[in-house]
């Protein structure tokens, strides 16, 4: 058969790659398709990542980073500083359109085929069986066919909805992001900053991370609860540099969705398997998915690559794939979005309050287990949650 | 109908939230199919950066 693989991975973003890059060093024979014209862009994403949730899923390779962080900086309605516990936490800001390239080179390495602006539109059945895809490439629609398919399209996924999956999110489900990256910012460099509040970002957080030569990622996200016609993210944003960064000057605009919610569970139906975004697989607290796109992705290639040499246990090992995920994510994410659903229904005026308590806490012991603690103190009920998401009990 | 501006970064917020399935990311800008639209306006409020609109149909 033409244009035969073994593997498919739809979408070449970090679960995408390193599910392709996995398959690929199982010596399958995999193709990556990407709609857009260039890996790693445009970044729509604050690029911040801690150093151990990095280097799990890979070497750091230094041209990946623009900035070393060690600490946060939680900023209240009135302005506030609260900082915390600073020595065991750090991280980086990364160029992520360099990290995503060298993994896509990796991947290449590996023996990956990778094909850019090539839109899969739709799946393809055969009695019922998934055995391929449609993509559109220069105006003209292909047909690739593979044995085993991984949907890693991201926020806006549609195959797993082919698939029969319901992957779509309410408005309470996703926050609706934009970001400047400024130049001309003059804040402590190595210092991740969220601002929360519902005056800077209803049903989330603004942030600011600093990137090499004075520029900062400085973003929003706002609940789609929130989202109404008169105020958008972008409205926001605005109102939060005019008031915190006069002197800035705008580089860059990204925007983006972030799933905030539980875990699509399963991710798995017959021989298609769903990473990353397209799978909700995020912190739904404070929306960070590239280690979970990383995780996810390399563990669904090779589930995907198992089943390829041992297709008639397909669905033992497909499964595996799905109970590693759960265990991983399943549970945090859930105690992780019950969390949510409290802190970001606090006034601007309880923030300032627990901010004034965090504060009393000796910097030592002010950590972010202690912060949400104080957070949810009326509602006892989340210390459990708490303890779990932060501790991994 | 839905219109989508000139200004649309393709960020697939709205792709992700559209309940019927009428929005999709195409090469350079969403595509709309009119006839599964709903006119329900969720996409119109979530975009970020104000993109999308409903217009009367003269």
């Amino acid at each position: 058969m033409k244009n035969k693989w073994d593997i498919i991975v739809v979408g070449a973003g970090p679960a995408g790659l390193f599910a392709a890059k996995e398959a690929a060093s199982e010596g399958r024979k995999v193709l990556v398709l990407e709609r857009k014209r260039e890996i790693g862009l445009p970044i729509r994403c604050g690029e911040a990542i801690g150093h151990e949730d990095l280097i799990k899923y890979i070497p750091l390779e230094e041209r990946w980073v623009s900035s070393k962080v060690n600490t946060f900086i939680i900023v209240t309605p009135n302005g506030r500083e609260v900082e915390l516990k600073s020595d065991i936490y750090s991280g980086y800001v990364l160029n992520r359109d360099l990290f995503e390239q060298d993994i896509a080179c990796k991947a290449a390495e590996a023996g990956a085929t990778i094909r850019m602006k090539t839109n899969v539109v739709d799946l393809i059945f055969n009695d019922d069986k998934l055995t391929g895809v449609i993509a559109e490439e220069q105006g003209i629609l292909k047909h690739y066919y593979a044995d085993m398919i991984i949907a890693s399209d991201g926020v806006e996924s549609k195959l797993a909805k082919k698939m029969g999956m319901d992957t779509h999110l309410k408005p309470t489900e996703i926050e609706a992001c934009v970001q400047f990256t400024l130049t001309n910012v003059h804040l402590n460099k190595h210092a991740l900053y969220i601002y929360v509040g519902k005056s800077f970002a209803p049903g989330g957080y603004a942030w600011v991370f600093p990137k090499a030569n004075n520029c900062a990622n400085v973003g929003l996200g706002i609940n789609g609860k929130y989202a109404t016609e008169n105020k958008h993210s972008i409205d926001y944003l605005n109102d939060f540099v005019e008031r915190f960064f006069p002197e800035a000057s705008v580089q860059k605009l990204a925007t983006g969705g972030v799933p905030v919610t539980k875990n699509l569970d399963p991710l798995i139906k017959e021989n298609f398997l769903v990473a990353g975004d397209a799978g909700h697989l995020v912190n739904p607290l404070n929306g960070g998915g590239i280690t979970h796109a990383m995780d996810s992705g390399i563990q669904a290639g090779k589930a995907a690559a198992e089943a390829c040499k041992n297709p008639e246990d397909h669905k033992k090992i497909l499964n595996k794939y799905n109970k590693y995920i759960r265990k991983h994510f399943g549970r945090e994410h859930e105690s992780l979005d019950r969390i949510k659903d409290v802190i970001y229904q606090l006034s601007d005026d309880e923030y300032n309050k627990i901010a004034e308590e965090v504060i009393k806490i000796d910097i030592n012991k002010r950590t972010f287990m202690a912060v949400f603690s104080k957070a949810v103190k009326k509602h006892p009920e989340l210390l459990l949650d708490v303890a779990r998401a932060f501790t991994g009990i | 109908m839905l219109i989508i501006k000139d200004h649309c970064d393709q960020c697939g917020t709205c792709v992700a939230v559209c309940p019927s399935d009428a929005l999709s990311l195409g090469e350079f800008k969403v595509r709309v199919k009119q006839e599964l639209c709903t006119q329900c306006g969720i996409c119109v409020k979530i975009c970020p950066i104000k993109a999308l609109e409903l217009k009367n149909e003269k």
